[in-house]
């Protein structure tokens, strides 16, 4: 009974894990770039929902479209003032420059929004379902239902727009793309925002659960970091199944041993799993 | 020769700087954390720049070597010195243990299985509390001065040991670079399949050098426990302060080089201390800020690190293309 | 001719920069000499940025409220109206680098002490400074450890983090019974840092004293999201009160997901995230008559504390509080000991008792520093949130309003 309200919990948890990392996903696997900066669009996606909510009385969970366009917009200049100088550069020059970001962006809100604390109130808080013995908490299951939603619109438009087709184009090839006429500089752009986007709706979402303040993006870069990397670097999927994945592991290892340990047991498992499949678990080698 | 007496001078000149500083000052320490973060990058360069693998956990050995010679000597009286050495010793052990899940794993994997490796070991030091301290951290208790227990007075020793530990530790990165390994670690970088075949045991190769590595990073960290006299975990293990800070400074300076380590340094850790010097008071958040976007501004403006700007230098004074 | 160039290029760059760094080294003139007492320098090192900046933040208010206080009232008089200068720096959130801002205050500033700096991590790596170089260091950092060295310069005006702890299980005990409750089983849960592992180690002194099983006993990882195993747990465990030591995001999700599962035992929280407006903010109806332990609280002299209020829009926390102590402390030992020299005001705060002025706010009504740097006088007190704010339940003789008891 534990095990099955762990798994739930971690089930639904992961979700919101993947719905948050799907954008890391996306940025590496189409411009190749490691975004150190992604977990500090979360954070901007919380305050904007934030202050929807402080000033329109939005749910979160409703201003979560919000937080998505605010990030694209941002996402979209840095994209075309920062990160396309340093596409042809080494590597590492391309995550240090996202380093800077990180910097940048959490000290520019810490001096624009103030250290306080901010959380929202909301109706459904502090209820959870019953399902016999279970509980299911109501917020984790609205996250969850909201990153399920938002996946499956990723998924269609990955699939069936042209948009989306022309991304995965420059992603396999960038010269072919460009050969075929496909814009390759607006497709990063596209890319990179959309990215940025998906990670600050996922924190809209998580809002109702999680306080934010300007340093909040350092509690869940490494994990979404490991959900990216578990799942394969660069796939859609492996973001999916990173996400749930550690949530689940979250959970069950706390079963097993002391909570404190929780984090050490992901990262073992995550070495393991690295160490059997170097391409992680989805990820197709590169 | 020449080349020779181009680094005597700089020695000697580097000998002679910290006794212009008052010895128990403020610029003494922080030429002495800028000399520690250069040899720490330095150490980092031995793989992070000659065999082309990021890591992104090196805090793992740091911080290894930071809580043996301290354990030893609050426990057993050990002079840091031996701390040191079995500290690197467990370094050592800690890179083959490291290296041995991570060596399949290519770019990016490798750096993100290393900072788990380094959030792993923080984690321990964390909840091994009868140890190390838990989150309460560790002191380095107060003796009598003493150069064989390593302990002094004043900080101007401290700046000389962290000088002789760079000037060693670049010496090795060279011998490396020039040696055997050096060629065979390039040829890996290159095309590893390619040095298969020629007969290079890239594994083995690899091995050593993410050992060596391992082994100098962690005697380090003794350096910097006698230094900073209090740390706990989330300093020595931190992935942000150490192990990102040297992997940015090697790169900012110029990776794979000798010299690049040290540029970067002595740009970075001065400017922070400048930025919180002038900016701190006045608002929160505004010293990191321009701090970041120097950061920024320096990586658009020279992506390979600070040596491009030398080697352009000398390759326009000498009418030779830029090596 | 092309090698000479190049070693020139090399040598003129580290020469340049050997030569700037002995510029930077010369004492730099701040400013021009007054006409009157040249001013005091007093250090004040807190987080001002990272995971702590609101605390710091907090923590530098109600030092600038006191220094403006004391300047506007004539400065120092034994120093002939010398005026406070407060050197204000962010500690950042690594202790090293809090070592060398304290450095350079000592030696770019010539600082007189130094208040600082919230974290105990923060404040261990001052004191290393400060004592080697006899600078008096003022704060409410209450770690054990910082008392616990035998060092000569440090000044800590709240009691320690076991005491405290100890006090959070007992003043539990004493409400519950007054209530005609009785407590034999309770839960600890606490973030692994250096402050909840601390005030853990009180709570379950004050458990073994008193006999109270405790049933369920974990730390968890700073920086949770998601706290649903720990509040399984709970459920499991059959406690009849909780005493999680957390800062705010935590005690946010601790509490929501007790809601969630219809877990109605007491909360007792540890201080930090619970004594903060934010926390009510959070959970509005919710933070309702939640407990707390703080080190100490505003209601207790309201005439001085509702002066920060009013200036900066929230109720003085503690660590405002606290600090403001520290700085009234410090002027007083500056004014005792007539000088601004380090040495003779560390000489006058050793031992010393200090009454009047803001040590009235603390419980005691004065502050008394024993030979180990600590205040003997504080003890810590129980808090009640009513109706948005804290009001003291406990002890008895400096409550300002009776615990309401819900089991």
């Amino acid at each position: 009974m534990a095990f099955l309200q762990a798994v739930i919990d971690g089930l639904l948890v992961g979700g919101v894990y993947a719905v948050i990392s799907i954008g890391l996903t996306l940025v590496y696997g189409v411009m190749g770039i490691v975004n150190f900066a992604q977990a500090e669009f979360l954070m901007i996606g919380m305050f904007v929902a934030w202050f929807a909510w402080a000033f329109l009385g939005l749910d979160p969970v409703l201003a979560a479209p919000l937080s998505f366009a605010v990030a694209f917009g941002i996402g979209w200049l840095v994209q075309g003032q920062l990160i396309a100088r340093v596409l042809k550069a080494p590597s590492v020059a391309q995550i240090f420059l996202t380093v800077g970001l990180l910097i940048v962006i959490e000290n520019g809100s810490l001096l624009l929004f103030g250290s306080q604390f901010r959380s929202v109130t909301t109706s459904y808080q502090t209820i959870s379902l019953s399902l016999g013995p279970l509980f299911i908490s109501v917020p984790y299951l609205i996250a969850f239902a909201m990153s399920l939603a938002c996946g499956v619109v990723l998924w269609w438009f990955m699939r069936a727009s042209w948009f989306g087709r022309a991304m995965r184009a420059t992603a396999q090839n960038p010269m072919a793309a460009q050969l075929m006429g496909i814009d390759t500089a607006l497709m990063y752009k596209i890319a990179f925002a959309l990215g940025v986007g998906l990670t600050a709706f996922g924190g809209a979402v998580i809002l109702p659960y999680v306080t934010v303040f300007p340093g909040v993006g350092g509690q869940f870069v490494v994990l979404m970091f490991t959900v990216v990397v578990l799942g394969g670097l660069g796939s859609v999927a492996g973001a999916v199944v990173g996400g749930l994945a550690v949530g689940v592991i979250q959970a069950l290892s706390s079963l097993v041993f002391p909570i404190q340990l929780q984090n050490l047991v992901l990262f073992l498992v995550f070495i393991l799993v690295l160490a059997v499949r170097p391409q992680g678990l989805v990820g197709a080698s590169r | 020769m020449k080349r020779w007496i181009v680094i005597a001078v700089v020695i000697a000149a580097a000998a002679l700087l910290p006794l212009a500083l008052d010895a128990r000052g403020y610029w003494i320490r922080v030429l002495t954390f800028t000399l520690l973060f250069a040899t720490m990058a330095q150490a980092w360069n031995i793989i992070g720049g000659l065999a082309n693998q990021t890591s992104l956990g090196h805090a793992a050995f740091f911080g290894i070597g930071a809580y043996t010679s301290t354990i030893l000597l609050l426990k057993l009286g050990l002079s840091p010195w031996i701390g040191m050495l079995a500290g690197g010793v467990l370094g050592g052990i800690a890179a083959l243990i490291i290296a041995i899940p991570t060596m399949r794993l290519q770019g990016h994997y490798f750096a993100l299985a290393t900072l788990a490796f380094g959030e792993v070991m923080r984690v321990i030091a964390n909840v091994w509390t009868p140890l190390t301290g838990g989150p309460g951290g560790l002191s380095v208790p107060f003796m009598p001065p003493s150069f064989a227990g390593y302990s002094f007075k004043l900080l101007l020793p401290h700046a000389y040991i962290a000088l002789v530990a760079l000037i060693i530790v670049t010496a090795i990165f060279e011998a490396i670079r020039r040696g055997a390994m050096g060629y065979r670690l390039r040829a890996i970088k290159e095309n590893p399949e390619a040095a298969e075949v020629i007969g290079i045991d890239t594994t083995k190769v690899k091995l050593q050098a993410t050992v060596i590595s391992g082994v100098l990073m962690a005697m380090l960290g003794t350096l910097y426990a006698q230094v900073a006299v209090f740390f706990d975990p989330d300093t020595v293990f931190s992935a942000a302060a150490i192990s990102i800070r040297i992997a940015l400074i090697a790169i900012l300076g110029g990776v794979g080089t000798a010299v690049g380590p040290i540029l970067g340094a002595f740009f970075i850790i001065p400017l922070e201390e400048l930025m919180n010097d002038l900016l701190s008071s006045r608002a929160a958040g505004l010293s990191q800020l321009v701090f970041g976007v120097i950061l920024i501004a320096v990586i658009l403006w020279q992506p390979r690190g600070f040596i491009t700007v030398f080697d352009s230098l000398r390759a326009r004074l000498s009418g030779r293309a830029p090596s | 001719m092309s090698r000479k160039s190049s070693n020139s290029a090399g040598l003129s760059r580290r020469t340049l920069l050997a030569g700037t760094a002995s510029l930077l080294a010369t004492p730099l003139v701040l400013s021009p000499a007054r006409a009157q007492a040249k001013p005091i320098n007093i250090g004040v090192i807190m987080p001002l940025s990272g995971a702590n900046a609101q605390f710091g933040i907090n923590s530098r208010n109600g030092i600038e409220l006191v220094a403006d206080e004391i300047n506007a009232a004539g400065g120092i008089k034994a120093l002939g109206g010398a005026k406070i200068n407060l050197v204000v720096a962010d500690a950042t959130s690594t202790p090293t680098t809090a070592g060398t801002v304290a450095q350079r205050l000592i030696t770019q500033n010539d600082v007189t002490a130094i208040l600082g700096a919230f974290a105990s991590s923060l404040t261990i790596a001052i004191s290393e400074v400060t004592e080697r170089r006899d600078i008096p260091l003022l704060t409410m950092s209450f770690a054990d450890q910082i008392t616990g060295r035998g060092y000569k310069n440090i000044f800590q005006v709240v009691a320690k983090a076991s005491a405290i702890g100890k006090a959070q299980l007992d003043y539990t005990s004493a409400i519950a019974q007054a209530s005609g409750a009785k407590i034999e089983k309770i839960a600890i849960m606490y973030e692994d840092t250096a402050y909840g592992t601390a005030q853990a180690g009180g709570l379950r002194a004050g458990a073994k004293a008193a006999n109270i099983e405790i049933v369920m006993d974990d730390a968890y990882p700073l920086g949770i999201t998601d706290t649903t195993p720990l509040i399984n747990k709970l459920r499991a465990s059959g406690a009849q009160a909780v005493f999680p030591v957390s800062y705010l995001n935590d005690s946010l999700l601790l509490i929501r997901t007790m809601r969630q599962q219809r877990i109605t035992i007491p909360a007792i929280g540890g201080a930090a995230g619970y004594v903060i407006p934010d926390f009510e903010k959070g959970l509005g109806e919710f933070a309702e008559n939640v407990l707390s332990i703080a080190p100490a609280n505003y209601d207790l002299a309201p005439d001085l504390t509702e002066r920060f209020r009013k200036r900066y829009g929230y109720f003085m926390v503690h660590e405002a509080l606290e600090h403001a102590v520290a700085l009234d402390v410090l002027v007083q030992a500056i004014e005792k000991a007539k000088s601004a020299k380090a040495e003779d005001v560390a000489a006058a705060l050793r031992g010393a008792k200090f009454t009047g002025g803001w040590t009235k706010a603390m419980t005691g009504g004065a502050v008394e520093f024993d030979q180990t740097g600590l205040n003997i006088l504080s003890i810590p007190v129980m808090v009640q949130w009513r109706n948005k704010e804290l009001v003291t339940v406990w002890p008895k003789d400096v409550a300002k309003g009776t615990a309401v008891w819900k089991s």
